[in-house]
């Protein structure tokens, strides 16, 4: 079980395979220095057959016949194993090959024969034949012993080499691979413990030093990404709790007192009755916006969407709003862009995004204050804005201003769901357009922008 | 909510077919509407509610989008194929961006997100069993005020009101729907078809607008306003 683990570990593969290239170039150069080895011995015999045979050629061949019969007994055996004087009949004169060896040709060059002595098994032989002046036939043979001796030697140096090479190959791939097995066991421990619940935990990754302690570190960085995407849900779900509760908490103290004060007094109790279903209402519309942003931020449909005027927006969002801006005492102006800015998107959820951003900028602007909404082409790219003369956003809150439920702490007493900027950032989001935050004009209150892409804008060039 | 105010339209015991599956949001609205004066005849699944309407003994039929068996759009259209025009609301717990649209195309008349005030879903059924008078005449004449539609004017007494586009258009909704209540809601989705406005006292700020430009001093108010309910453009006696 734990053996078949360790095989299959990416390791002990590596391990394997790199043993079957040393096996690869180990057998290879064998065959070089084989192949080497036969060339060398061919180059020599030759040379001393052919260097023999010149010099016994000049000998009388009463000294000739002297010397082949008194060779064997001669060192000259040691290079020349084999002899013999023949006659133009290739009938033996002297000398210890007994018959003349088949197909062979007296033409002074070298040949590989085979030799069928009268008793024992044939063998090979390098024969050299040589015709000397008075008819006879020089015959001078080398045995391949020497050769095949030094094969044997060179294949047994090859096994001897190979075979602890081998198994401390094996060996080490198997001390590496356990080694890598272990590490991604304690991966695989840290894993479930994360799995099971422990979000804090983190894979051992060191130093990242290889590439499989760079991936622990990378999954680290992923699971940090995730741990604060879930602490931040946490706090949303705590904030919608809080902001259910208060007035929750609020219309059910209301409720008991005018229980209490019973029927004593009826228009009291149709007061609180009528004060507590407001609360309710305040309750339902935290919930309706939260269930409203989800369903935009996961819609993909995009059926709704057509070429949109974001001049008719303004237009209309500011006829709707002018009143009530009025009647607070403060001012909206429409500034009409000096390009006409379409873009693709759906009409009723600009004009939600856009009515959202002046009802947060009459919110928080004081009396006496101007909004100005309009659009613009920056660049190119169509955007919406709305600028206030408000308390302004810090840099530093921006960010966090456009996350859900986020409520400065000047705004607290303000009321409101705190889901509106929300709900701007999943329209926009779903139109693939920007938020951003800048300081107002002339550095006072805050401006929205939203900037619409420049790919919308060529689409709905493109349909006109 | 004071007596007087809830008996501005006489029912004349019109039928409401309610098609809802939950039993106390059925219980609560039958409640209502039986003490305002109407008929209800309540079913609990598509296929009784369909079976009901296709015996024409309804006047008006209210029906949960989300029902076990046949759901309520599928009851909308086999009705429709039917060739029963009875007016229809259709009630939903969903809110998705097309789902008022699949809605209607299905062949109902109005829609009303879950949870709404009792008093939207009357104005509502009294709405859809009062259809707006739209005649094609270019003038419209209501007590003191007369509408001209081509030149966009208006005179009250003869007196003529200078009114914004908004304005007018506002007042022109209100005179085509005499006597009826109209919730904030049904004024943004009609007058200015918008949904899902952060604020709903918007209505109520325009509304104050129109009615300081056509009550002059001294003279009769004609816009009420229905507490915790919307406004109504008063008919002279």
């Amino acid at each position: 079980m734990f053996l078949t683990e360790l095989f299959r570990t990416a390791t002990f593969r590596i391990t394997l395979m790199a043993l079957a290239a040393m096996a690869g170039v180990m057998v290879m150069q064998f065959g070089l220095v084989y192949a080497q080895l036969e060339a060398v011995e061919s180059r020599r015999s030759t040379e001393l057959l052919k260097g023999e045979a010149e010099l016994l050629a000049q000998m009388s061949p009463e000294h000739l016949e002297y010397v082949i019969r008194r060779r064997a007994t001669d060192d000259l055996r040691l290079i020349i194993n084999s002899a013999g004087l023949f006659d133009s009949g290739h009938a033996l004169i002297a000398g210890d090959l007994r018959t003349w060896p088949k197909g062979l040709k007296a033409d002074g060059k070298p040949h590989n024969v085979e030799i069928y002595p009268e008793e024992g098994d044939s063998y090979p032989l390098r024969v050299l034949a040589e015709k000397l002046p008075d008819g006879t036939i020089l015959v001078l043979g080398r045995s391949f012993h020497l050769l095949s001796e030094q094969k044997l030697m060179l294949r047994h140096t090859m096994l001897v080499a190979a075979i602890p090479t081998f198994v401390f190959a094996l060996f080490l791939g198997i001390v590496l691979s356990h080694r890598a097995l272990s590490r991604v066991k304690e991966m695989h421990e840290a894993i479930d413990r994360i799995m099971a619940g422990d979000i804090h935990e983190r894979l051992p990754a060191a130093k990242e030093r290889d590439d499989l302690e760079r991936l622990a570190g990378s999954v680290n960085r992923m699971l940090d990404r995730l741990e604060r995407l879930m602490d931040d849900m946490r706090e949303v779900g705590n904030d919608i709790a809080h902001d259910l509760r208060t007035p929750l908490s609020r219309m059910r103290a209301r409720l008991e007192r005018a229980l209490s004060a019973g029927a004593a007094d009826p228009a009291a109790l149709e007061a609180a009755v009528g004060r507590a279903v407001d609360d309710l209402d305040q309750c339902l519309g935290i919930i309706t916006a939260l269930l409203r942003i989800a369903e935009i931020e996961n819609s993909r449909r995009k059926a709704g969407f057509g070429q949109v005027l974001l001049a008719d927006l303004v237009a209309d969002v500011f006829d709707l709003y002018e009143p009530i801006a009025e009647m607070e005492d403060k001012v909206l102006v429409a500034k009409e862009g000096e390009a006409p800015c379409f873009v693709w998107g759906d009409r009723h959820l600009l004009i939600e995004l856009l009515a959202n951003l002046v009802d947060n900028a009459i919110k928080f602007t004081p009396e006496g204050g101007r909004i100005t909404l309009g659009s613009q082409r920056i660049n190119g790219a169509a955007s919406l804005f709305v600028t206030d003369t408000g308390v302004g956003i810090a840099p530093a809150e921006r960010e966090a201003v456009l996350s859900r439920f986020y409520r400065s702490d000047k705004s607290r007493h303000v009321p409101g769901s705190g889901l509106g900027l929300s709900l701007v950032c999943a329209i926009a989001h779903l139109h693939e357009a920007h938020v951003t935050i800048e300081t107002g004009a002339e550095g006072i209150g805050t401006c929205f922008r939203i900037t619409f892409p420049s790919a919308f804008l060529q689409k709905v060039e493109d349909c006109t | 909510m004071s007596k007087e105010d809830t008996d501005f339209f006489s029912p004349n015991g019109k039928t409401v077919l309610l098609v809802e599956d939950d039993g106390t949001i059925a219980e609560e609205i039958a409640a209502e509407l039986t003490a305002r004066g109407f008929k209800v005849l309540h079913e609990a699944t598509g296929n009784a509610g369909l079976e009901a309407a296709l015996r024409l003994e309804a006047d008006i039929m209210v029906v949960d989008r989300l029902l076990p068996g046949l759901d309520g759009l599928s009851v909308i259209e086999t009705m429709r194929q039917q060739g029963i025009r009875m007016p229809v609301l259709v009630l939903s717990a969903l809110s998705a961006v097309d789902d008022r649209v699949t809605g209607l195309k299905a062949g109902g008349d109005d829609y009303l997100t879950k949870p709404f005030a009792i008093e939207e879903l009357v104005a509502r059924i009294e709405a859809l069993l009062r259809r707006p008078d739209d005649t094609r005449s270019t003038k419209l004449h209501l007590g003191p005020i007369d509408m001209d539609l081509i030149e966009r004017r208006v005179w009250r007494d003869g007196r003529e009101i200078e009114l914004l586009p908004r304005e007018f258009r506002l007042l022109e909704y209100l005179m085509r729907r005499p006597g009826q209540v109209l919730t904030r809601s049904m004024l943004l989705e009609d007058v200015w078809q918008y949904r899902f406005i952060p604020r709903t006292n918007l209505v109520d700020v325009h509304i104050g607008k129109l009615r300081r430009k056509i009550d002059g001093p001294g003279e009769e108010p004609l816009i009420e306003s229905i507490r915790g309910t919307g406004f109504r453009l008063r008919v002279p006696d």
